[in-house]
């Protein structure tokens, strides 16, 4: 295989990147496709690739050095480059992201429980006390402090469960004071931000209305 | 070896000193020996609730700074022989003078002499707080039944939760008055013990007679029929692992007709 192949699709063009070769190899290859490539055409229009780099990750120095490459050329430029792996830092951020965590433990006056992703909370958090994740929060514990998902700006998480309680619910940047706001009793309430960026409350039985995505992703 | 117990509670003037003194009294009445720390610096007051602040000489800062032996420093209740001690804290500086590892060094010492090494915690979350609670096995936290309170005592469990001590911290509510809590006007002591999570000691009753006899030098203990007593030497029979029932709450009962008598008693 060589070093850069060029392939097209209806998508547009792909740069492929052999990953047994060097990185050396691929610069010069493709500086001299490029070269190939922009005497045979006489296209007036920007033409985009979309770079495959395969098993290899570019660093951002490597990807800087593609980019220079490309900026000789007028017509050409790099899309996006699309490796087929990710770090493992990136795997486990993924896997956090999609797992719903479990927390059990008293959160207390002055205290901070900070997860990530989605968290489903059978504890105590007493007033003053802080739960906070990047993801949404089922509750089924008591619930007398703060809430907080979706932090520090993700307003499409959502915060379900017994919030009469709680002292603020707060979503990404939107907070609610519940003394306030009074959400309707029971279990079933779900807090999340509307389109005009405003914390409301609605039932559990609207969820499907209210954020269609969480709603099929719970397997509704 | 003995046992170091911090009495602390996040909050001032919920009755810290006066449950350090009295559980102190109540323990050397069994036959304890008990050395009472002050680690209130700078605001001293265990010694006065004692009735021993004149006879203060060296204090702990001076132990620390190798100004007297810590033998020196120890002043002796002479009502009970031989089994009560005060450790005095100084007055003249402030929390910072001491540090954690000085505090435990001290407290360790004491172990090694007393059954009890009872730690009177100053209120607060700082440096003082750090300092009684590095020498201490457990925690007794004292709270009343006020919102204020209890926030703040919940505060001080979380904070020992983080950095746990060698045994279970326990609860102590004081101040209860029987007639707000049977209104609803207090939050009442299953609430408070549930709403914290630790399991309680004990109970002690609001009583006028707590104030009059810390300002003459007098544990309530003393006084054998005095409810607060009660509560307090029901805490140190807990304390020696004696199954103590929990008093009851009682309130004036004012039937129709005591009423009526009244009305016409104050005519």
């Amino acid at each position: 295989m060589q070093a850069v192949v060029l392939r097209g699709n209806q998508d547009g063009y792909q740069l492929v990147l052999d990953q047994a070769a060097s990185f050396k190899e691929i610069k010069e290859k493709l500086r001299e496709l490029l070269d190939n490539l922009a005497a045979d055409s006489n296209a007036t229009n920007q033409i985009s690739f979309d770079v495959l780099s395969n098993q290899r990750l570019l660093t951002a120095e490597q990807n800087q050095q593609l980019e220079q490459i490309f900026s000789e050329f007028d017509h050409f430029q790099i899309h996006k480059v699309i490796p087929d792996v990710i770090t493992i830092e990136d795997a486990i951020h993924l896997k956090e992201q999609d797992n719903v965590h479990l927390a059990t433990q008293t959160i207390r006056n002055g205290q901070t429980l900070e997860m990530k992703g989605d968290v489903l909370y059978l504890g105590l958090i007493n007033e003053g006390g802080r739960l906070l994740t990047t993801g949404n929060i089922y509750v089924m514990g008591t619930v007398l402090g703060i809430l907080q998902a979706g932090y520090p700006s993700g307003e499409d998480k959502v915060v379900i469960g017994d919030l009469q309680h709680a002292q603020q619910i707060r979503i990404g940047e939107q907070i609610s004071i519940v003394e306030t706001d009074q959400p309707s009793k029971g279990s079933q309430t779900v807090a999340y931000v509307n389109d005009l960026h405003v914390l409301e409350y609605g039932q559990l039985s609207d969820l499907k209305t209210i954020n269609p995505k969480i709603y099929h992703r719970m397997g509704g | 070896m003995g046992k170091s117990i911090v009495i602390t509670s996040g909050k001032g003037g919920v009755g810290k000193t006066t449950s350090s003194a009295n559980i102190g009294t109540a323990l050397a009445l069994m036959g304890k020996r008990v050395c009472l720390v002050d680690l209130d610096i700078g605001l001293r007051n265990l010694d006065v609730v004692l009735g021993l602040d004149n006879r203060i000489i060296f204090d702990i800062v001076d132990v620390v700074e190798g100004r007297a032996k810590l033998a020196q420093a120890l002043i002796k209740d002479k009502r009970f022989d031989d089994l009560l001690y005060l450790l005095p804290a100084a007055q003249n500086t402030d929390k910072t003078a001491l540090t954690e590892d000085q505090a435990k060094a001290i407290v360790d010492e004491l172990k090694k002499e007393f059954d009890y090494v009872l730690i009177d915690c100053p209120a607060g979350i700082e440096q003082g707080f750090l300092n009684a609670i590095a020498g201490a096995d457990a925690a007794i936290i004292v709270t009343t039944p006020e919102i204020s309170a209890v926030r703040d005592a919940d505060r001080v469990v979380g904070l020992l939760e983080k950095n746990p001590l060698k045994e279970e911290s326990h609860l102590i509510i004081n101040r209860i008055r029987g007639h707000m809590m049977a209104d609803g006007e207090a939050m009442d002591v299953d609430e408070i013990t549930h709403h914290l999570g630790v399991p309680l000691l004990g109970i002690v009753l609001d009583d006028d007679e707590v104030i009059a006899t810390s300002n003459r030098g007098e544990p309530i203990v003393l006084e054998s029929e005095n409810p607060a007593g009660r509560g307090y030497r029901d805490i140190a029979r807990r304390l020696e692992g004696e199954t103590v029932p929990l008093m009851k709450i009682q309130q004036p009962k004012t039937s129709f007709w005591s009423k009526i008598s009244h009305w016409f008693s104050r005519g």
